[in-house]
């Protein structure tokens, strides 16, 4: 990835402090709920939690470490079918195979990192769609143990959480789920802002945009890509989690490579590189073709349309088009001055 | 015994000069370019439907609809170059432009199924029927016989370009070294053009010819496509006679597989292949003088 990807979206993002971002993302997420109260859009809602999680977790590797990869849609296969396996077959609870899903995930990305670890831009990008041609193609085959093209049936919701002295809180209730998942959503978002902000970020960055003079300064490059690589993909791990035990049903076609272009179209449309940015993107490349949904195959079309055109014309994607938009604004009434 | 493995001999042959025919576009615009062409699986698909519609539609002859497919395939590749290639190029990003042509991919994907519909066409070359004995018990079908004949052909033509005209050396050159060619007074821009012309036609004919071979769906050139990144990289990104190679082997391969142990496994041994060249030999089965990607 070149600097000059990247220098558009160096401004600054948040005009409104941290803090209060964070209040308005947790009274949105608290609200949706009861402003969409029939089934089909509280769906859409608990998809829309998890393609944001699946954006940031790519982000990060994409976005932070310049790492394209194009096999995102395996690791979340892997964190899906783990965790199902798991509790199927050896009947572990819930959250332990949860853990173990994520753990999975994160693994399977630092193996792929560990191994392609001398590869860099296209063959990087080769070597992660083969991981994930290589992980359906074992999803479909492996009939003795995922059942195949068959898939799995009747995964159970997270158990009911039962706190003293208030009702039982049960995932059954689409609401519910979509605070478990929209909650875990932002508590990655918060653990990746945090990790993007520390040094870790800055070595990332550095890494990103020219890795020899990372390395004449002492970075371990190699090291820090695994590091990206493994968060990245233990975040779509716990998507994965999450898809099936909201579904209920696991087939090998929900994880095939057009998912991890779907999931990169949301990070490039919302800003790669950005925190913000693959948010927004997820959210908008969700709903929008919902909205369209009476214009049939749309949805597809939509996808790739905005993510040429984007790539086109604004490689900053969303966030950089409200900065432009917001510098107009700024410079049309420059009495009221900028947040900077 | 023997006679199987000869018959899955010759049909690994048909197919590997196919997936050749496909990878040496891929292959070619990674020489000049040092990109990656997504959208090369849907020329291919758009290729084999224009090969179906002018054969069944039209009523006209399966050969002269290669020809057609052909044409189509570099119409398309000037196209991409225009719209996508081009105006990107001064941007300078090794990224930019292969996520891109991914949205360009799912585009033109999803406008065919709109057009065209989830349900696979039924495209019997009338050749398909016709079968040539050859003793101990196997035989090549007439279309087989076209496909080996037509690839090694026009790989062959593709040989004698690259060789003898100013062109083709060019191509070379650039693929050698960028700089040095420049300044030797090869038009960059001229060149690219004419590198996307060729390896988009040669992607469109492998289409016409892999259309009665492949399910023919919208995304029938992804199934190829993901094969011929596998066979780019085994050969050497930008190694022609490499790619060659690999294409036959993949080929090989598959037809190996199919009779021997499972369908199902053929993605997964061509792709720990991929891997493991990766690994261990990245810069492909001949080794060249190309080290900066890896």
């Amino acid at each position: 990835m070149s600097s000059q990807d990247h220098a558009a979206l160096a401004g600054p993002t948040h005009r409104l402090s941290r803090g209060w971002w964070l209040l308005a993302a947790v009274v949105v997420i608290a609200l949706l709920p009861f402003v969409f109260q029939d089934s089909y859009w509280r769906t859409n809602l608990i998809v829309c939690a998890l393609n944001v999680m699946l954006a940031i977790g790519l982000n990060f590797i994409l976005g932070f470490a310049g790492q394209l990869n194009l096999g995102h849609s395996a690791f979340y296969g892997i964190g899906a079918y783990v965790s199902t396996l798991l509790i199927i077959k050896l009947g572990l609870p819930f959250w332990a195979a949860f853990v173990v899903g994520i753990a999975a995930a994160g693994v399977a990305g630092m193996a792929l990192s560990i191994f392609a670890v001398r590869l860099r831009g296209h063959y990087l990008a080769i070597a992660s769609l083969g991981f994930a041609v290589i992980v359906h193609q074992v999803l479909v085959n492996w009939i003795s143990m995922t059942q195949g093209p068959l898939g799995l049936y009747g995964i159970r919701p997270p158990p009911d959480i039962a706190l003293p002295g208030l009702p039982v809180i049960s995932f059954g209730n689409s609401a519910n789920m979509f605070y478990l998942v929209a909650g875990f959503a932002l508590l990655f978002y918060l653990l990746l802002d945090q990790l993007a902000r520390s040094p870790i970020g800055e070595t990332l960055t550095a890494i990103r945009e020219d890795e020899v003079s990372a390395s004449s300064l002492g970075i371990d490059c190699t090291a820090w890509k695994v590091f990206a690589f493994g968060v990245g993909s233990a975040v779509a791990g716990a998507a994965g989690a999450f898809y099936a035990s909201f579904v209920g049903t696991l087939v090998p076609d929900a994880f095939i490579i057009t998912e991890s272009f779907t999931i990169l179209a949301m990070v490039i449309v919302g800003g790669m590189g950005s925190l913000s940015g693959p948010v927004w993107g997820a959210i908008l490349l969700t709903v929008l073709p919902e909205v369209l949904r009476g214009f049939g195959d749309l949805r597809f079309i939509l996808y790739g349309a905005a993510l040429t055109l984007v790539v086109l014309f604004m490689p900053g994607g969303m966030v950089q088009a409200a900065q432009t938009l917001r510098a107009r604004i700024g410079r049309s009434t420059p009495a009221t001055g900028s947040g900077r | 015994m023997s006679s199987v493995l000869l018959q899955q001999t010759i049909n690994g042959i048909v197919f590997g000069s196919l997936y050749v025919l496909v990878a040496l576009g891929l292959t070619l615009i990674y020489g000049v370019l040092v990109q990656i062409n997504f959208a090369h699986a849907d020329v291919v698909t758009i290729g084999a439907f224009a090969a179906y519609f002018f054969t069944f539609t039209l009523g006209g002859n399966y050969l002269a609809s290669i020809a057609v497919a052909l044409v189509v395939g570099a119409a398309l590749g000037w196209l991409v170059n225009a719209t996508i290639f081009a105006p990107l190029r001064e941007r300078g990003s090794e990224l930019l432009p292969l996520i891109a042509t991914i949205g360009v991919s799912i585009l033109l994907q999803n406008a065919m199924l709109l057009w065209f519909g989830p349900i696979p066409y039924p495209f019997d070359s009338p050749y398909s029927n016709e079968v040539i004995r050859l003793g101990g018990g196997t035989f090549i079908t007439w279309q087989n016989l076209i496909i080996i004949i037509v690839s090694t052909l026009t790989i062959a033509l593709l040989y004698a370009f690259m060789k003898f005209t100013f062109m083709g050396k060019a191509l070379r050159a650039v693929a050698q070294d960028r700089e040095t060619a420049g300044l030797m007074g090869i038009n960059p821009s001229q060149l690219i053009m004419v590198t996307f012309v060729i390896a988009s036609a040669l992607a469109g004919m492998g289409g016409a010819m892999l259309g009665p071979i492949l399910v023919l769906t919208p995304f029938a050139g992804t199934s190829v496509i993901v094969k011929a990144f596998a066979i780019v990289i085994i050969g050497g990104f930008g190694n022609v006679e490499g790619t060659i190679i690999a294409g036959l082997l993949v080929g090989l391969i598959e037809s190996y597989a199919t009779q021997l142990v499972n369908p199902g496994l053929i993605d997964i041994i061509v792709f720990t292949l991929l891997l493991l060249m990766l690994a261990f030999r990245p810069t492909g089965l001949i080794a060249e003088k190309r080290e900066e990607n890896v």
